[in-house]
């Protein structure tokens, strides 16, 4: 029967379902989904095209592996198999079966470190094998384990669609006092950078010294602004799953590998970034599914001794996002790449859907284990200021993140903070950087632009800057050759000698090396916390990081919470 | 090998700073706000010395991560290294961007004008690996 039949009413057009129309208009619906298409690599983690584990040890090299001899090794093959995997291990570890390995996984008996000196052994194959054993809240139960460092924690951005140095510093500002151990920019003006990376480690240095700052720039141009001081991390080193997408993106896991040891040259802390969908959407995915790509990535930045990764798609997050499976895929992924030891700021940092409930759920995993740096990041501005193309998350999200910190008991890295002492904060940040750019002979900041961006929401509230003017300005410090140290004078000069010390303790840790550890982050009084000393030492009820004292009283307060001591009263 | 132990050493700043000097030979704790203002301090003494690294290289391998502690003996190698030929040798390391002979020229020069025995040897690999797949220039 055709439909028009048994809707009765042939030549009328068919009637159609009230609730098919809401549900038609649901924000969820805008969202794109494909069905997989495995010959492009557009398939999460299960694809007839991915190869077999397997491996081969001649003489202390591995000479096969995951089915390819090492004369047909293209260069990424060449790279894990040299020095990824261990070969007095991996042949002993490839025995055991992807279920048992991930029984090890997921039981809070065998710790994290009984776990790692099986994972050094493991292929690409073998590890996908074993993630495809796993549902998600298994893979949540492991990586409550497999995490590095004990204490989660967030990352935030701080952009400005107009690259406004004034939005930023004050925004970086408020970001640190709201809980951000590290944060990151990036522009619409590439030229821009240096005085919004000025502008973000003033800020941030006044908000919570000690928070880490990047500005995400083409690779030579961030190790530039790295070494002269004025950020003090870099993560945006990306690599990639198929050699033909790796030499598209310019570089090879040699020059990545180099440019991680200059960055540690210089005492400054790094991480690679890599997620799956990027080689769809390079058009290289070589047929092969997402997530065995991703692993190859996790592996090549394992083989270059960098300390940590940020994975879980990052921006290619719609792509994982539109097949079946997706989203489990990138929580494999974040599992993965803290089972073989490295930090993982674990994505949550890119808007792919227009449903609430769905970004909610995209984040809870990585939430609820807790991971080194939750998002990666969370954008601390309106999404229209994200210069990332918009986040998961944003400034509006704020108090419904706190919210679920405190329903859940679990600690996501950040706190609300009463508006009196955020408007401070920004105020106390964008006079500081008017310091900076009068002892530096930077185009002023006015009066009336502290004040607006003290109460400011985004970009669209604020003055226009003269960006010609700007930029004469950036080039300026990079022609001067102007340094972090610099911007310890200035911020001493002009009355802000607290944020000053800030800012030179934080540049001090590059001397001693320490921030260069795996998962290293600085507390509010420059501890270092590094998956050394505060090691993830999770073994099952009981143990582990839980919050509780201070930090749990600190998660209970909202914006509005009704007081036990006067239900006609707020609590203060 | 100086028998450093991550439980008792690290973080090195905090728990043996005596280990720790500046390229000018300064102590951590002399990198003060005073002998910033005072011109002591540069920005040259925010730079880490190959020693320092070399540590951060044991505490690495003491907790198993070998590959981190190799990153860091490169690094340490690479000190010596302006900031300028580091761009250039990472650039020359990129595909398509330099010939056999080039790499294994910078090779060389890493060996034996900067005593970067470990960075030469990721050189000399790239340069065979290159070579192997087609990523040399011409």
């Amino acid at each position: 029967m055709s439909m028009a039949h048994v809707a009765g009413e042939a030549g009328q057009g068919a009637r159609t379902s009230k609730r098919s129309q809401i549900l038609e208009d649901r924000p969820v619906n805008l969202d794109g989904f494909v069905e997989e298409w495995p010959e492009v690599g557009l398939v999460a983690m299960d694809s007839d095209n991915d190869p077999a584990p397997s491996v081969r040890v001649e003489d202390g090299v591995i000479v096969e592996m995951d089915g390819r001899q090492h004369a047909d090794f293209d260069f990424i093959d060449q790279f894990i198999a040299d020095r990824a995997i261990n070969p007095s291990v991996t042949e002993r570890a490839m025995a055991l079966s992807a279920v048992e390995i991930a029984h090890m996984l997921i039981d809070p008996k065998i710790s994290r470190d009984e776990v790692i000196a099986i994972s050094q052994g493991l292929t690409p194959a073998k590890l996908l094998e074993v993630a495809k054993t796993m549902n998600v809240v298994e893979m949540m139960m492991a990586l409550q384990k497999m995490r590095a460092r004990r204490t989660p924690s967030n990352q935030g951005h701080t952009c400005s669609a107009r690259d406004n140095p004034v939005q930023v510093v004050a925004e970086a500002a408020e970001a640190a006092l709201r809980g951000f151990s590290e944060l990151e920019t990036t522009l619409g003006i590439a030229r821009y950078a240096p005085l919004v990376a000025i502008a973000q480690q003033v800020g941030a240095q006044t908000g919570r010294g000690g928070v880490l700052t990047q500005c995400a720039l083409e690779e030579a141009t961030e190790l530039d602004l790295g070494m002269r001081g004025i950020t003090t991390y870099a993560e945006t080193i990306s690599v990639y799953g198929t050699e033909a997408v790796f030499v598209d993106g310019d570089d090879t896991p040699w020059s990545k590998a180099f440019l991680a040891s200059a960055y540690a040259s210089r005492g400054i802390k790094m991480r690679f970034t890599s997620g799956t969908g990027s080689e769809v959407l390079m058009g290289g995915a070589e047929g092969k599914s997402m997530l065995y790509l991703e692993i190859r990535c996790i592996l090549i930045a394992k083989g270059a001794g960098v300390q940590g990764l940020q994975n879980g798609s990052i921006s290619c997050i719609g792509v994982p996002g539109a097949v079946p499976a997706g989203i489990r895929a990138v929580v494999a992924e974040n599992l993965i790449a803290s089972t073989v030891d490295l930090e993982c700021a674990s994505g949550n940092d890119q808007s792919f859907s227009h449903s609430d409930m769905r970004r909610t759920a995209r984040f809870l995993p990585q939430f609820l284990s807790g991971t080194d740096l939750i998002c990666s990041g969370y954008s601390a501005t309106p999404n229209y200021d994200d210069m990332f193309a918009g986040s998961n998350l944003d400034a509006e999200d704020f108090d419904d993140w706190n919210v679920l910190q405190r329903d859940m008991q679990v600690d996501g890295g950040l706190r609300h903070v009463p508006e009196a002492e955020i408007l401070a904060v920004r105020g106390k940040a964008a006079r500081a950087l008017q310091g900076v750019f009068s002892y530096l002979d930077l185009p002023p900041i006015t009066d009336h632009e502290i004040e607006e961006v003290i109460y400011a929401h985004g970009s669209k509230d604020l003055p226009f800057r003269d960006v010609l003017e700007d930029l004469k300005g950036a080039q300026s410090i990079l022609d001067r050759g102007i340094t972090g140290l610099d911007l310890v004078k200035a911020l001493e000069a002009t009355g802000f000698r607290d944020v000053a010390e800030n800012l030179l303790a934080v540049l001090r840790q590059r001397v001693a090396g320490d921030l260069l550890q795996t998962s290293a982050i600085l507390d509010a009084d420059f501890n270092i916390l590094a998956a050394v000393n505060d090691a993830n030492d999770y073994a099952g009820p009981g143990t582990g990081y839980r919050p509780t004292g201070a930090r749990w009283e600190e998660m209970k307060r909202l914006r509005h919470v009704m007081s036990a001591a006067d239900p006609e009263q707020e609590a203060v | 090998m100086s028998g450093l132990n991550p439980k008792d050493d690290y973080p090195l700043g905090s728990r043996r700073p005596e280990l720790i000097k500046t390229p000018t030979g300064k102590q951590l704790a002399d990198i003060t706000m005073e002998a910033v203002l005072t011109g002591e301090v540069q920005a040259e003494d925010l730079r880490i010395m190959p020693e320092t690294l070399r540590l951060q290289a044991e505490i690495a391998d003491a907790m198993h991560r070998p590959q981190l502690a190799d990153n860091f003996r490169r690094s340490a190698e690479m000190t010596a290294l302006s900031d300028t030929r580091v761009l250039e040798i990472y650039n020359a390391l990129r595909p398509r961007a330099s010939t056999e002979e080039e790499l294994l020229a910078i090779a060389t020069e890493l060996e034996e004008s900067h005593d970067s025995p470990l960075c030469a040897e990721l050189v000399r690999d790239a340069a065979r690996v290159y070579s192997r797949r087609g990523v040399l220039a011409n």
